[in-house]
């Protein structure tokens, strides 16, 4: 029984091997020390072999993502493949159907993708769409900031009340950690207004500053695998990055749980951005990057912009609507109820428009400037910046000098001016790049024991590709990497082999994380929680109290992690 | 010079998607290659030779073919679908998206030609002499950019919403048209020698001219005057204003 790896060399940075010639064993789904007789035998002949790909930010599933499909039939004509003996019909380009997601993230050696938001009230959707989605293993981290219940607490500074209302929401929507999306923000635009970090909610009278500290501390106290994981207020606005440097100084003083960050912030390259207008926009990627360099408790990821046209979708009702006066394009926008709001609109990065060339820059350059690659997780933001497909790509950028000079001879001749990617020599090296892909991401979301590395007693999760490190030049090879990663020779998903010569070989269907959160914490002050709650449903909700829970049967292949 | 004649056997009712009958696809190629070309019947792979006779005379690159197609063709959809070159002459009546994405070439349809024909066409000409179905020279589902270039004729009558989001080329329609002809125009030229419906609508730029009667013009044009061209008077509006008041669009009408 199981599968022996022969020959490979191994990056598996959360073991602290970077390179070195070794086989690894798998018994049934997990990597074990060896295995006496394997069924399998591959041998890897000095290719690169690596932990599968972990993805934490991403929209893959849920109201907007498919809102966002039905929005762009034009996207959907994009990335059309007929059914095949396994593998059901796939399209879409910035918005891949369900099928499409799974096994194009398998192709390129992703075993685990996480959702970055999901509204509670649309969480029976988003798991929906997760038991569609072939081979990863998934999570959905939920909207919890914007929410009336969340803000009332804040304001009464009544912590406990809200530890019990987000332990009670994780159960109710099968969520695996907190998302916070321009807190406040999204509220005050369904009165037609936003807020900047220390602006007061309209009729709630607490500032996004105070939501984000409650939601640290509640987090912390229920002892959930990840931290809060936020996207900043000012999102997308010229000179955002005092917001963004504000928002991560807010939690410094909080205490985490466990051996992690205290605060994730995501698609940062969205939120580095100095000058006062479009006109002297302009990179601050140092600002944020000395800043993740000084401090422990905060981590990030890059949001990277690629020139391509996409769609963006995000919870932040007001900044698409502001992209919308910009760019006059179709456009959606959707209020939640109680819980938050969201909008869509397609993007077209042009690289010789400098903003964009600029936004382009900074993505790279924050992961360039980033010292410590367990901090800086390489993300598109899936599809905002670009879709992840691009990601083989902005690998090569990052590994090669050569390829960001001749990317940079296409671009706006503004980012020499006010972008910084120029002047950076770095070229990361596979060990970097593996931490930012998989074990950075894994011990950020709190699964560094499974997922993210290749040691004994980890989900076999693997990812052969047909790159052989100890002769390859990255800085010369880039078109390699950007051909090599989008198809692996083998990928291994919870010891099955699902990928092999880039073709799909098995599509078992993935596991769905979710958090139970179990502590004193959660239950103690869950009875008066429950009559604020009821009274919210009787009042305001459109659904009955009893109806809004995800029931257990929408996940087939639950894995709950107990917590507390 | 090559003449490839393809003969449709028997009728049918699923749709069969024959894009790769183009000159491009088969100039060049013996009667048993041609006939061993993948199509698709509703889901089904099959092969042209399935459904078509084909014989070929002569032999010439795509420039010098021409196809000539005859039998039940109304549910033969996407022929000449992004041709280059060479010529097609339709014998009857075909399916939807006929000429859909043509890039040089002619096609001549001698009967009615379905929704979407000479759909996002970027230069050739397409000529139907019966009628033309909705969406001629259109964007596809959410696209932003119809025809860009080449010529479409149509001796009969055509559809509705006819040069939507239409940026170039030109569309003649002898007959009447239905409903918002050149809706979301950015650039080209309708001319609709019968009646129209509310054309125009959300029109940036181009032009349509209506030589017929037009029911239910729009409130976003500001008429400018009259204007004679060939010897005819035309009074002549611009808009759609209500598109951020751009009003770039020229409507003439008889």
């Amino acid at each position: 029984m199981g599968i022996l790896i022969k020959n490979g060399v191994v990056y598996d940075p959360a073991q602290g091997i970077y390179g070195e010639k070794m086989d690894i064993s798998i018994d049934g789904d997990k990597i074990v020390e060896d295995v006496s007789s394997p069924e399998r035998v591959i041998d890897a002949e000095g290719r690169l072999v690596v932990p599968g790909g972990v993805e934490l930010h991403s929209h893959i599933a849920g109201g907007k993502v498919n809102a966002g499909r039905i929005m762009r039939p034009e996207d959907g004509r994009k990335g059309r493949a007929p059914r095949g003996r396994l593998t059901r019909a796939c399209s879409g380009f910035s918005i891949l159907n369900t099928f499409s997601t799974g096994y194009t993230y398998a192709r390129m050696g992703y075993t685990t993708t996480f959702e970055a938001a999901m509204p509670p009230l649309l969480a029976r959707h988003t798991h929906e769409e997760f038991e569609d989605m072939p081979i990863t293993d998934k999570g959905a981290l939920v909207l919890l900031d914007n929410n009336w219940m969340t803000m009332e607490y804040v304001k009464a500074g009544d912590l406990d009340r809200l530890a019990a209302y987000v332990s009670w929401m994780f159960g109710a929507t099968k969520a695996y950690g907190i998302k916070i999306v321009n807190p406040g923000g999204v509220e005050a635009w369904g009165w037609g207004k936003n807020c900047s970090i220390n602006d007061p909610v309209p009729h709630f009278d607490v500032t996004p500053k105070e939501i984000i500290r409650a939601l640290a501390k509640v987090n912390e106290e229920l002892k959930l695998p990840h931290s809060i994981h936020i996207h900043c207020n000012d999102l997308g606005h010229p000179g955002n990055f005092e917001t963004t440097l504000e928002t991560y100084d807010a939690v410094k003083d909080i205490t985490a749980s466990s051996d992690r960050q205290v605060m994730h912030a995501t698609h940062t390259q969205f939120h580095a951005y100095g000058g006062s207008s479009w006109k002297d926009f302009e990179s601050k990627a140092d600002a944020i990057a000395d800043y993740v360099n000084k401090n422990d408790h905060i981590t990030i990821d890059l949001g990277a912009v690629m020139f391509c046209d996409t769609t963006t979708m995000t919870a932040d009702g007001p900044m698409e609507y502001s992209l919308h006066t910009l760019s006059r394009r179709k456009w959606s926008n959707h209020d939640v109820e109680l819980e938050t709001g969201s909008g869509i609109i397609p993007v077209a990065y042009s690289p010789k428009v400098p903003v964009n060339a600029i936004q382009w820059a900074v993505g790279i350059e924050l992961a360039l400037l980033i010292e410590d690659p367990w901090k800086v997780v390489l993300t598109t933001d899936h599809p905002n910046g670009c879709p992840f497909t691009f990601y083989p790509e902005i690998i090569a950028l990052l590994m090669s000098k050569p390829k960001r000079e001749e990317m940079l001879k296409g671009v706006s001749d503004a980012v020499g001016r006010r972008a910084l990617i120029a002047t950076i020599d770095r070229e990361l090296t596979w060990g970097e790049i593996i931490t930012m892909t998989r074990s950075a991401p894994a011990k950020i979301l709190g699964l560094s024991e499974s997922k993210g590395t290749l040691r004994v007693g980890a989900d076999a999760d693997v990812a052969i590709y047909d790159i052989m490190p100890e002769s390859f030049d990255p800085a010369k090879g880039y078109r390699e990497i950007e051909e090599k990663l989008m198809r692996t020779f083998y990928t291994i998903k919870g010891g099955e082999v699902v990928v092999k010569d880039g073709e799909i070989v098995a599509t078992p269907p993935g596991r769905t994380y979710w958090v139970n959160p179990v502590g004193e914490k959660a239950h103690a002050m869950r009875e008066e929680m429950l009559k604020d709650l009821e009274a919210k449903f009787d009042a305001y909700y459109t659904v009955s109290m009893a109806n809004y829970p995800v029931q257990d049967e929408y996940l087939s292949h639950p894995l709950e992690i107990r917590a507390g | 010079m090559a003449k490839i004649t393809l003969t449709m056997r028997s009728s049918i009712t699923v749709p069969l998607e024959a894009e790769v009958i183009t000159p491009d696809g088969l100039a060049g190629k013996s009667e048993e290659e041609i006939k061993s070309l993948t199509v698709y019947h509703g889901n089904r792979e099959m092969k042209l030779g399935d459904f078509f006779d084909v014989s070929v005379e002569g032999s010439g690159d795509p420039a010098s073919t021409e196809i000539i197609m005859k039998g039940d063709l109304t549910r033969v959809k996407r022929i000449g679908e992004g041709m280059t070159a060479g010529s097609i002459v339709i014998e009857g009546s075909c399916d939807m998206h006929c000429g859909a994405l043509m890039r040089g070439g002619k096609i001549t349809v001698k009967g009615d030609a379905d929704a979407w024909a000479g759909r996002e066409m970027r230069g050739g000409e397409l000529v139907i002499e019966g009628n033309a179905g909705n969406y001629l020279g259109a964007g596809y589902r959410g696209e932003m950019t119809g025809m860009r270039g080449g010529k479409i004729t149509v001796e009969g009558d055509a559809g509705d919403y006819i040069g939507e989001h239409m940026a170039g080329g030109e569309i003649l329609v002898k007959g009447n048209v239905g409903i918002l002809p050149g809706l979301s125009m950015t650039g080209g030229r309708i001319i609709i020698e019968g009646s129209a419906t509310m054309p125009g609508g959300e029109m940036t730029k181009g032009e349509i001219i209506v030589k017929g009667e037009v029911y239910d013009m729009l409130p976003g044009f500001r008429f400018e005057g009259e204007e004679e061209i060939e010897g005819k008077r035309f009074r002549k509006y611009t808009g759609d204003l209500a598109v951020r008041g751009v009003g770039k669009g020229v409507l003439l009408l008889g």
